[in-house]
């Protein structure tokens, strides 16, 4: 289970640091610590910085059978050897019994699923089947340094909370839990959180699917976790769910971690906050460029198989217009319509109706892990499914390399598609 | 005795050699790959449907999410992984994941490491003094 260092240098510890690399603070610590070691010093990181809040990224199929293995073997330490130093969350939802036996039949996921949880609660992580950009766990205080694991929640808090943070993945964000610090570098740098690159929309995106595509042209067009953009608008100022969308594609295209949008976003009062003060040259991004992110993808008038409304989950808000879409309507026999939400969600939208017109419109309300985390290739492959619609520009960026063909549609587009079973313009 | 030695940043992982899969292409585990196969899966990427397994990869940027950081590992012990990874422009991700799989992994080269390494290239990798030698080519670079 100890680190290996790699190096002929290394980043600069301290006493207690030290401590816990000799072991002093038990067996998982001394992992920890040397972990984190061998990543800083990859990244020059001069020393660490203390932390209060930890996300553990924590989903069945990324962690597989050794990620359990490595949770449970740290799990079977003595307490005095696994002493958590922070507070964590996990994102592991578990698996909607149902759901997942009519997807994936044949697999028992909810026990795949029951082993994670209890090998996370044994450590002490609150396996609580959230993130932070869905809304639904408390998110850290401007210029807070932590260690969480998503993707999405750290581009979400470096850009729109203020707060401090890498992608520290799975095992790298569990290391965080025992030793209660992160490396020093990166978004925990003043220097490294100014804008890079400079972008401005002379068109204002219509729906939360065009703030995706924004997003996933950024992202392409920088391709560099190093990289922070920039964006000056010229129409009304998103929401955060609009932002939360060209976060994830931002992140999911181009590995961004951080950007700003000017007079928006907490660190961007103006440009010059933005860029620290740099003159940057400003690349303007126009409609034609997100139409033709969208004819790349293409599909209009083919046989519709599944829609998978997901990435981010979504919100009681964005279910009730699902809901008035359906109602009194039937989804095609041909297309499944899917419908994410956390379990908390779910169930806040049984309690007012909505699940059950859903329901009766013969779509599916999903509660657990993304489409695209739990196994969405062998889903594809028992279903023999082809053509995807979904809301989410990051889901059609993974679910290609899965085998599916997808197109990328608002809502509404996907919802008429899979009433009508193709996919319409 | 190398045909060629390339300086990068110091990296993670043993001192491996081996047989390089190249091109100018972004990576991660999650989009790209066919875990299970051990093949690129993603169409519109150069590599889709080689084999990776037991070559070193040499591409061009880390890519995407959290996954790679519990995938690398996970793929070593299956006996599916790649014997190691060079990336002109890391993430923490992958060098979490290099860390967590103890995977040989570099980058921030003084060259475009993907034009300077060719598909089928013998190639040795010191992450720990920041090198890696050709040491034979399949061909000759122009």
């Amino acid at each position: 289970m100890f680190a290996t260092s790699w190096y002929e240098r290394n980043m600069k510890l301290d006493d207690v640091e030290k401590a816990m690399l000799d072991g002093k603070h038990g067996r998982a610590a001394a992992w920890a610590i040397g972990f984190q070691k061998d990543v800083g010093t990859f990244f020059d990181a001069e020393d660490f910085v203390p932390i209060r809040l930890v996300h553990v990224s924590t989903d069945r199929e990324t962690m597989g059978d050794s990620g359990i293995a490595f949770i449970e073997e740290l799990g079977s330490l003595r307490p005095s050897e696994r002493y958590p130093r922070a507070y964590a969350t996990a994102d592991f939802r578990g698996f909607d019994k149902e759901n997942f036996n009519f997807l994936l039949p044949g697999r028992n996921l909810e026990v795949e699923g029951r082993q994670a949880v209890e090998a996370l609660g044994k450590l002490g992580v609150v396996t609580n089947h959230a993130y932070v950009n869905d809304h639904s766990v408390t998110a850290p205080g401007f210029g807070e340094a932590c260690g969480y694991s998503g993707t999405p929640s750290v581009i979400y808090m470096n850009s729109i909370v203020g707060a401090r943070c890498n992608f520290e993945a799975g095992p790298s964000s569990l290391a965080a839990f025992f030793t209660g610090r992160v490396p020093r570098y990166g978004f925990h740098l003043d220097s490294k959180r100014f804008a890079t690159h400079g972008f401005k929309l002379d068109f204002s995106p219509a729906n939360i699917v065009d703030w995706g595509v924004v997003g996933a042209l950024i992202g392409r067009e920088l391709n560099s976790y190093w990289c922070v953009p920039a964006l000056e608008l010229t129409g009304p100022p998103p929401t955060v769910l609009e932002l939360n969308h060209m976060a994830l594609a931002m992140a999911s295209y181009g590995s961004i971690a951080m950007f700003h949008v000017v007079n928006v976003t907490p660190e961007a009062p103006d440009w010059g906050a933005a860029a620290g003060g740099k003159k940057l040259d400003v690349k303007t991004i126009d409609f034609n460029d997100v139409r033709t992110f969208y004819q790349e993808w293409g599909g209009i008038g083919d046989e519709l198989d599944v829609v998978a409304l997901s990435t981010p989950q979504m919100t009681v808000t964005e279910i009730i217009e699902i809901a008035a879409l359906l109602d009194g309507k039937r989804v095609h026999e041909r297309t499944t319509l899917l419908i994410y939400a956390p379990k908390e969600i779910k169930q806040a939208c049984a309690r007012i109706g909505l699940t059950q017109i859903i329901e009766k419109a013969g779509a599916r309300v999903v509660h657990g892990h993304d489409f695209f985390a739990t196994f969405a290739k062998e889903i594809r492959l028992a279903h023999k499914w082809d053509r995807l619609m979904t809301h989410s520009v990051k889901m059609v960026n993974i679910c290609a390399g899965y085998g599916y063909r997808p197109t990328p549609a608002s809502i509404q587009r996907c919802i008429q598609s899979a009433i009508e079973g193709k996919v319409i313009g | 005795m190398s045909l060629l030695e390339i300086k990068g940043h110091s990296g993670i992982g043993p001192t491996v050699h081996g047989i390089a899969l190249s091109a100018p292409d972004d990576f991660s585990t999650r989009y790209d790959l066919d875990r299970d196969r051990g093949i690129f899966s993603r169409p519109s990427h150069k590599l889709y449907g080689e084999e990776f397994v037991g070559r070193i990869l040499v591409l061009n940027a880390a890519k995407g999410g959290v996954a790679s950081a519990w995938m690398l590992r996970e793929m070593v012990k299956k006996e599916k992984a790649p014997l190691g990874l060079l990336l002109n422009d890391g993430n923490p991700v992958m060098a979490q994941g290099a860390a967590f799989a103890q995977m040989p992994f570099m980058d921030r080269f003084d060259v475009d490491i993907t034009s300077a390494i060719s598909t089928g290239d013998e190639i040795e990798i010191v992450p720990a003094r920041g090198i890696v030698r050709i040491l034979s080519r399949i061909k000759t670079k122009d």
